[in-house]
């Protein structure tokens, strides 16, 4: 069983070769997207051990992850996973998510900041943005997972080969777990650890997804 | 004239934006010229608005007439740059997706 993981990356020279690095034993293959970086992020991270593909312009991280996903898929994996490039996952951790499908358990697995482990998660995200964005998921798609932005999932071939995503920036998370449930994939949620070394997404960010969202639908 | 002054200062700001905008090479020098002249006819229209009421009225438009007018332009501006937004953001796709094509044709040769 082939498995590959896929890891946007944009300016990530300070952590994608200790990421790769750590990802590695975990996975048979390593894909990172360079997202047009101006740094040696694909440098470092073909020194690492990675397969690189790179992005003449700049185009986000939900462009990066579909073309790092189509690239896996073109090179026969069974388990694509979706991994970020700023070290905030915890490649120990690549094992417990794939598990489920491997076992059959499940067709896709989404990592969970909101599960028995614990994570650093700043409080204006825990308290506020994260529960608005389960409201918007539960109102507006009909999901109701504990995570509504994880970046941490693993896809068996045939849910990877079904997704298509279509919002180029951080919308991305929530298209795809819309997409997950429009075609009746069996998902299942594993704690997953996050280290915050930045604040990541803010409120301003959350609002931006709702309305690339709503414009993807119109121009759908 | 309240109005008057705090619509100057909105100005200011926007022009201390462009100018910001400009140091920090974010526009060329058209853009520039073309919100910095847009900008500065505001700031005169403001300055000058009693005189421009005259000359409305002048031309025999009532205040009513003028205000539907306004309404009607704004309801154009805002269904032109929705128009224009969806335009981007197909545009961007397609981009993306070109984007795409090269990426994966480079690799496999």
């Amino acid at each position: 069983m082939k498995i590959t993981c896929v890891i946007p990356a944009f300016n990530e020279e300070k952590n994608i070769f200790q990421v790769v690095t750590q990802v590695r034993p975990f996975v048979n293959e390593i894909i990172v997207v360079d997202d047009c970086s101006q740094d040696k992020t694909a440098e470092l991270a073909r020194r690492a051990g990675a397969l690189v593909l790179k992005h003449a312009i700049n185009r986000g991280q939900g462009a990066a992850l579909q073309t790092g996903t189509d690239y896996a898929l073109k090179n026969q994996a069974d388990i694509i996973i979706h991994f970020d490039a700023d070290n905030q996952f915890r490649a120990s951790e690549i094992a417990e998510v794939v598990e489920p499908l491997i076992q059959g358990r499940a067709e896709t697995v989404l990592g969970s900041r909101f599960l028995e482990k614990k994570s650093n998660l700043p409080w204006q995200k825990k308290y506020l943005i994260m529960p608005l964005a389960r409201l918007v998921n539960r109102l507006f798609f009909h999901i109701t997972l504990s995570d509504p932005q994880s970046g941490f999932r693993a896809l068996n071939r045939a849910t990877a080969e079904k997704i298509k995503i279509n919002n180029d920036g951080m919308a991305h998370c929530s298209e795809i777990l819309y997409q997950l449930f429009r075609n009746k994939v069996k998902v299942e949620e594993v704690p997953i650890t996050v280290t915050y070394h930045q604040y990541g997404q803010k409120f301003s960010g959350g609002l931006k997804i709702i309305t690339d969202l709503l414009i993807q639908k119109i121009i759908k | 004239m309240l109005q008057q002054i705090l619509a100057l200062f909105i100005i200011v700001f926007f022009l201390i934006r462009l100018f910001d905008q400009k140091r920090k090479k974010q526009l060329n020098a058209n853009e520039f010229l073309i919100w910095l002249i847009f900008w500065l006819l505001a700031a005169l229209a403001i300055i000058f608005i009693k005189q421009i009421d005259q000359l409305v009225a002048w031309l025999g438009f009532s205040g009513a007439a003028i205000n539907i007018l306004v309404y009607i332009v704004v309801l154009v501006l805002v269904y032109v740059v929705f128009r224009m937004r969806l335009t981007i953001a197909k545009m961007d796709k397609n981009i993306t997706e070109l984007t795409r094509i090269v990426t994966l044709r480079q690799k496999d040769k």
